[in-house]
Formats: structure tokens, C-alpha cells, sequence
């Protein structure tokens, strides 16, 4: 019998699981009693989570005036369910550290995430009318799926990359994987997502970032995921040429309302970016 | 004035190749409109074809060699076992060793296949791709490949038209030896561990070779 993406993401269930804080936050969203006094204690349970949400809400990334010294000022400022998005966006890489894998370094894994990550919430401010904290956590976890095929489905993840090397990209990543898994990553991310019952916007970039047309409640949220995983891979390998990278959905474009010119700037901004914080993300 | 755009080139039929190529994969690559043979590490391809020949380079070099005249020419990927040359006195020191010899091999058999099949000795130029430093933290070996690479063509009086090498990106590149255009794609890091996996089974099997075997020089 075939082997499915919901196949692949029920035997992870053990050895992947969202982190406590981003799940005690959730509940204190949902629950119409709670206050940002209650989330605020959430957050000063996890010692690790407060350091680093200071250090980032201090950052360029926010670029705030004045300096957030504490918890309670940064949730009023960032926003309580802005601060849910960055429990999950903060602890997400020690949570995959139960699924190694032979095929790619969790170092440069990540760095293509945060990248993907900061290029999302760059498109954010200039497209507006768009939750930047949410499009932060939905580049993070873009390519998940990646994770499990790789730690689940060593060799046949192998070949899949082998075959775009040797058909020179001709075969994409995606397509490689369809042509030799029967399914891609995006698919398993997906599933992954909807397991886990993460907010439907994050679970459609997450399912469709390599097919935004295919998008039901968010295509702008996935359109702009589509774009900046492209410019993530520019960022990654120091270029601003689109020819460098998988094409970009010309739609795509037209969905979030920008056009190609802000490629250099997003670029460029989303390296500086990632050389400030990236110690917050990859550093565990 | 707009041309008319052209029809989508239909594929031809793949040419024959050089008589020792026979083995080398090749396929239509469709953005070049243009077959192109796959070299792996330690392997090269020689064309007198309108054809590419491509591969992918982590901290090995691939030399392109062709007769600009004539348009015949090829490309070699190599590289030197003597991971423990990190610096290049040492290499230079042991340049005439055991220590270069397969990319001493690597080179002349390249040229020498372009010679033998009609090139001119005096109308070959060069391109020279790779060496990138993949894995961080370790000696560079890509740096003394591209020294040792830089130390042959001077020491042989061949011009090198066009090189991209080090840097931390593995590459995939493309070279037409009838025109000499080549297209060099910096890769991002997913693909660092493949590369480097196909990069330490040829130096594992090249190491097994015996220190025999003189090749012949032009």
C-alpha cells in the first residue's frame, strides 16, 4: 500500500508537538475571560521565550521608538495574537530537533525559512492590509514538510533531489518529489498543519506556497508566501535576478498588488535582517 | 518592429556522439533548446556538436576547454585527494607529486580527447568553474584545487577567457563548446549534501587507484 501524507504525519505525532507556550497562549486567546495581563504571565513562564521575544521585539525587524523592556509592553504594542505567532515562530526549530535528517544541514534548512520568513513580513508592509507577525510564521514554516520527507523518506528524498541536478532544474523540487514519492512536501506540510490545527491561513501557505492558484480563504496570504520563498532563495544565494530562482506565478503578483521592482529592496533588507536575528532562531 | 514569435523548437534527433562518449547521459534541456550531456565527478565529454555539456560542482573544478576556431571542446570535473594541502606552499611544493596527478590526468586527457578528435593546440581558450567551500569549517579544499587548476593552465600557456570559482555556493553549470557561452547557476544549500555525497565516492574510488598509470603528454 501507498504511503500518504496523512500516513507520513500520524507517525510523527510522538516525536513532533507544538510547543507548550504557543498551546497555553492559544487556550488564553480563545477563552473570552482571559486578559493581556493573563497572556503576558503565559509568556513569562517560558524564560526562554521572553529573552528572545525582547531581543526581537528590540530589533529592526520592529523597528519600534522606544525600547520594550517588558513583557506587558510588548504584548500591547505586538499584539496578543501577534504574540501567539511568535511562540510557534520562536520554538519551532527545537521542536523539529527530534527529526534529524542526512540531506540538509538544520543550520541552512532554517536559514532559507527565516529568510523566506523576513522577506514575508517585508512584502507585508509594502502590499498592507496583511497580519505581518502571521505571514512571519507561515514563512517559517513553509517547507516543514521537507523535514519529515527527508528524516521519513531518506532515499527516495535523495533521488528526488538527484533528479533535479540531473536535468539541470528542468525538474523542479516539487516536481521531482511528485515524479518519485507520488506526493510533495507541500502536501505533507499540510497535513502536518491541519494535524496540528494551526489557523487555516497558515495551513493553505503551507499546503499551496508552490501553487498559489490552488488557494480557497487566503490567496493573498499564500500568493505572497509563493513570492517571498523565491526571494528567500535569491537571499540565499546573493542575487536580485529572478532567473536565479523557481519562477514566480506571474498572478501571483497581481494578488498581493506589488510588482517585481521591490524584489531588490525585500532582498537586500531580508539579509540584513537575518544577519541581526538569526542567533534568536537558529541558535538553540 | 516585433518579430513573430518563433514556434516552440521541435526536439531533433540526438547527434551521434565521439567514439569513448557513448556511456555519458545526456537529455534535452528545454530552456537551452539544446541536448546536454551529464558528467559526474571524475568523468569529462568531448563534443564537435551543437550540444552543452553540464554538471554540478561543489568543491571540485570542471575545466572547459574548446578550440575557438573550430568549435570543438569540452569539459573535465576533478579533484585533487590531498585533502590534508590546505595551504598552497605545501601544494605548490608537491605540485609534480602523487598528489596532482589526477588532476594532471584529469587536464590532459580533456585536451588531448579535443586534440585528437581535429582542436588546435594554439586556438584552445579556457573557462574554468567550482571550487566552491561547501562545508564550513573545514580545510578548502576547493581553494587548492582552483591553485593547482590556475598553476597548470599558466604552466601550459592556456588563456583563461572566463572563471567563477570558490565562494561558499555549489554550482551547476552549463558549457556549448561550438560557442563557447557558458551558464553558471549558483545552487542553494539544500543540494550541499548530495553534492558532497557524489564528491567523496569519487575520491574514495580514486584513492583505491594504484600510483601507476603515466599518461602521455603532448
Amino acid at each position: 500500500m501507498n504511503t500518504t501524507p496523512s500516513d507520513l504525519v500520524r507517525d510523527i505525532s510522538g516525536l513532533v508537538t507544538l510547543p507548550d507556550v504557543y498551546l497555553r497562549i492559544n487556550r488564553l486567546i480563545e477563552d473570552p475571560n482571559s486578559s493581556s495581563a493573563d497572556i503576558a504571565k503565559a509568556v513569562s513562564q517560558d524564560a526562554s521565550f521572553t529573552v528572545k521575544l525582547l531581543k526581537l521585539a528590540n530589533s529592526a525587524v520592529y523597528n519600534f521608538s522606544s525600547s520594550i523592556d517588558t513583557v506587558a509592553k510588548a504584548v500591547t504594542l505586538i499584539g496578543t495574537s501577534q504574540i501567539r505567532s511568535l511562540a510557534l515562530s520562536l520554538s519551532v526549530a527545537s521542536s523539529f530537533e527530534g527529526m534529524p535528517n542526512d540531506l540538509v544541514s538544520m543550520r541552512n534548512f532554517w536559514k532559507h525559512s527565516l529568510l523566506c520568513a523576513l522577506a514575508a513580513r517585508l512584502l507585508c508592509k509594502q502590499a498592507r492590509r496583511c497580519d505581518a507577525d502571521a505571514l512571519f510564521t507561515a514563512g517559517l514554516l513553509h517547507d516543514i514538510g521537507e523535514l519529515i520527507i527527508f528524516n521519513r523518506l531518506p532515499g527516495q528524498a535523495k533521488d528526488a533531489l538527484m533528479l533535479v541536478l540531473d536535468s539541470q532544474e528542468e525538474v523542479s523540487v516539487p516536481e521531482a518529489e511528485r515524479q518519485i514519492i507520488g506526493f510533495d512536501h507541500s502536501a505533507v506540510g499540510g497535513a502536518l498543519a491541519r494535524q496540528w490545527n494551526l489557523p487555516t491561513v497558515l495551513q493553505e501557505c503551507i499546503a499551496w506556497h508552490h501553487d498559489p492558484a490552488s488557494a480557497e480563504k487566503h490567496p493573498r496570504e499564500v500568493a505572497l508566501i509563493h513570492i517571498a520563498n523565491t526571494l528567500a532563495q535569491l537571499a540565499e544565494v546573493d542575487s536580485i535576478e529572478l532567473d536565479d530562482a523557481p519562477a514566480i506565478d506571474p498572478h501571483a503578483w497581481e494578488v498581493i498588488g506589488l510588482d517585481p521592482d521591490v524584489v531588490e529592496e525585500v532582498v537586500r533588507a531580508a539579509q540584513e535582517e537575518f544577519a541581526e536575528i538569526e542567533q534568536l532562531f537558529l541558535g538553540q | 518592429m516585433m518579430a513573430l514569435v518563433p514556434a516552440k523548437a521541435v526536439q531533433p534527433p540526438m547527434p551521434l556522439p565521439l567514439p569513448g562518449f557513448e556511456h555519458v547521459r545526456r537529455s534535452w534541456n528545454s530552456q537551452f533548446e539544446s541536448y546536454a550531456a551529464r558528467i559526474l565527478p571524475g568523468e569529462f565529454y568531448v563534443t564537435k556538436n551543437k550540444e552543452g555539456v553540464a554538471t554540478t560542482l561543489g568543491s571540485c573544478i570542471s575545466a572547459c576547454i574548446r578550440d575557438k576556431v573550430l568549435g570543438i571542446g569540452g569539459m573535465n570535473h576533478f579533484m585533487l585527494p590531498a585533502t590534508e594541502f590546505s595551504d598552497l606552499a605545501s601544494l605548490k611544493a608537491s605540485s609534480l607529486s602523487d598528489v596532482t596527478r589526477f588532476g594532471n590526468y584529469a587536464m590532459e586527457h580533456l585536451i588531448n580527447e579535443i586534440m585528437r578528435n581535429g582542436g588546435r593546440r594554439q586556438n584552445l581558450e579556457v573557462k574554468v568553474f567550482g571550487g566552491g567551500r561547501i562545508i564550513s569549517g573545514m580545510t578548502d579544499v576547493g581553494l587548492a584545487n582552483i591553485t593547482f587548476v590556475r598553476d597548470y593552465l599558466n604552466m601550459e600557456g592556456l588563456p583563461v577567457v572566463a572563471e567563477d570559482v570558490g565562494d561558499i555556493y555549489p554550482r551547476m553549470v552549463i558549457f556549448f563548446p561550438a560557442t563557447g557561452v557558458a551558464r553558471v547557476k549558483r545552487l542553494r544549500s539544500l543540494h550541499n549534501n548530495v553534492i558532497i555525497d557524489e564528491e567523496r565516492r569519487y575520491i574514495d574510488s580514486i584513492k583505491k587507484q594504484p600510483v601507476s598509470g603515466e599518461i602521455e603528454l603532448f
